[in-house]
């Protein structure tokens, strides 16, 4: 059988074992596999509503797509927009209950 | 990655925030998903509302400034959805059912109110034909006691008409006869 030169070797399924899932990766599955994830979404979801953070969002790709034009936007370009400022103005009560409770089902798991 | 359980050290809050962030990243996209589709299907009925006012009121705005335009030419060449130019009366002809005489469409309405009996003249041609109260214009017939209105209403039939309509209501309670 002819191989070519610059073709790379087809993946076994032997190496794929040999990548370890890290850490992130284990707790990640964790928290999805115990509904946990869902929960503290639904829950972070909900505090971002009630204090007007979801309505600031809207309002800032509101504003973008008028300013665009509504056949001329993507959702990465809403999510472009829409990031870096809300990553920012979350409460800070909200952000600190939530990484509590994350913190506190890491120690659980680990 | 240590696995040391204390809350201060940076591995764990890293750790934390991480997650914190992948949750917030999995919301953001959401909103901008949602707002995206109201977008995209017209569901936002304020951005529409906005964006055709700004367009007409553009559009008011360089009509108004272009000295050529007057408004009666304008009319005539106004063209509406289907493309197609209006006059600015209407010239279908047909015959007024009340007194037999062929009229143009866009004449109807002042022709009626002469013919009918709201205007001056027919008023008094009423009342002198018919000496029954069931005509509401044959209250008063002296022309004296509506000289005043009925000047103008003789002039300008379509604006003081309904001003001599008040005139007369009013002066009919003094001179009201049974």
């Amino acid at each position: 059988m002819r191989h070519s030169v610059n073709r790379p070797p087809t993946p076994d399924a032997a190496e794929d074992e040999e990548k370890e899932p890290t850490l992130q990766e284990i707790i990640n599955i964790k928290l999805i596999e115990s509904g946990e994830k869902e929960r503290l979404m639904e829950l972070l979801r909900e505090r971002l509503t009630e204090c007007g953070w979801k309505d600031e969002m809207k309002a800032l790709c509101r504003a973008f797509i008028k300013k665009k034009g509504r056949n001329n936007v993507t959702v990465d370009d809403l999510v472009h927009v829409i990031t870096p400022k809300g990553r920012a103005s979350v409460p800070d009560p909200v952000k600190a209950d939530l990484l509590q409770r994350i913190r506190t089902f890491l120690n659980s798991v680990i | 990655m240590s696995a040391s359980r204390e809350d201060n050290t940076s591995p764990d809050a890293q750790l934390s925030s991480h997650f914190f962030g992948d949750l917030l990243d999995s919301i953001i996209v959401d909103i901008a998903s949602e707002c995206h589709r109201i977008a995209k299907l017209g569901l936002d009925r304020n951005l529409e509302d906005e964006e055709e006012e700004l367009r007409r009121s553009t559009q008011a705005r360089v009509r108004a400034a272009d000295p050529s335009n007057s408004g009666e030419t304008n009319s005539k060449y106004v063209v509406d959805i289907f493309g197609q130019t209006h006059p600015a009366v209407a010239n279908e002809i047909f015959d007024c059912m009340n007194c037999g005489r062929s009229i143009m469409a866009g004449r109807f309405a002042p022709h009626l109110e002469k013919c009918m009996g709201k205007g001056r003249k027919a008023r008094l041609k009423a009342a002198r034909s018919s000496t029954t109260a069931q005509n509401r214009y044959s209250r008063g017939s002296p022309a004296s006691t509506y000289s005043p209105y009925s000047n103008s209403t003789s002039t300008n039939r379509l604006s003081n008409g309904s001003t001599g309509v008040a005139g007369e209501d009013l002066s009919n309670g003094t001179s009201e006869e049974p």
